[in-house]
């Protein structure tokens, strides 16, 4: 079973890769397509988790989990202090 | 009882208790794959729009997968605590239940804040239909 979850986690960190990209491409947004990416990065890691618990991927698994919150917090707030074009008068 | 006995019974909760720790485990692993995969095809289908706020729904879904994935495997984890051998095992454990926990308790929050996003609702929690008393 260790096997099967191990590559399923591989996969759909593949999958995550693939969507973040292609997200971007289509929308140019960063916020939604890093939350994307990263969404579907901690499902590959929550994966991973439980066919292997060592030490790494324990620490692996906290710095996506904290990155994660990182991202979603403070991406927003990036965007909208970012200036706008000035107003024609 | 005699010391036999209880080495026979302990014996047997230990398999008994492994073989349901994999069965849990399996299931939280089936709930997350099946929830990265439809979160996939939802993403294909909003793909086309163009639009950054459709992968809002997208990310409701995958998420709520996420948490129900996470208590299959809490669950396994506090199973695993009646037969961990070792202190490492434990501290392990320890770390593991604390970072799954964490994670559940954000996801949970984001599926709610997101939810009222959706609705037309102001982020902090309020849902649109409560509006100000009158003065």
């Amino acid at each position: 079973m260790t096997e099967v979850v191990t590559l399923t986690s591989w996969l759909i960190g593949g999958l995550a890769v693939a969507v973040g990209a292609v997200g971007f491409a289509a929308t140019h947004d960063v916020r939604s397509s890093v939350a994307l990416l990263l969404d579907l990065l901690l499902a590959a890691g929550l994966l991973r988790l439980s066919a292997d618990s060592s030490w790494s991927v324990l620490g692996a698994a906290a710095a996506i989990v904290a990155i994660r919150r990182l991202v979603i917090v403070y991406l927003p707030v990036a965007r909208e202090s970012t200036p706008g074009p000035m107003p024609t008068r | 009882m005699t010391h036999l006995q209880v080495g026979w019974s302990e014996e047997w909760l230990r398999v008994g208790v492994d073989a349901l720790v994999i069965l849990v485990e399996a299931a939280g692993a089936v709930v997350i794959f099946i929830g990265a995969v439809l979160a996939a095809f939802q993403f294909l289908r909003v793909l086309p729009r163009r639009d950054p706020e459709q992968f809002v729904p997208v990310r409701l879904t995958l998420g709520r997968f996420l948490a129900l994935g996470l208590e299959f495997q809490l669950a396994s984890d506090i199973l695993r605590t009646a037969i961990a051998p070792s202190y490492e095992e434990l501290g392990k454990l320890a770390v593991v239940a604390t970072i799954r926990t964490a994670l559940n308790y954000f996801l949970a929050r984001e599926i709610r804040e997101e939810q009222n996003q959706l609705q037309g609702g102001s982020p902090s929690g309020r849902s649109p239909s409560e509006k100000d008393p009158p003065r």
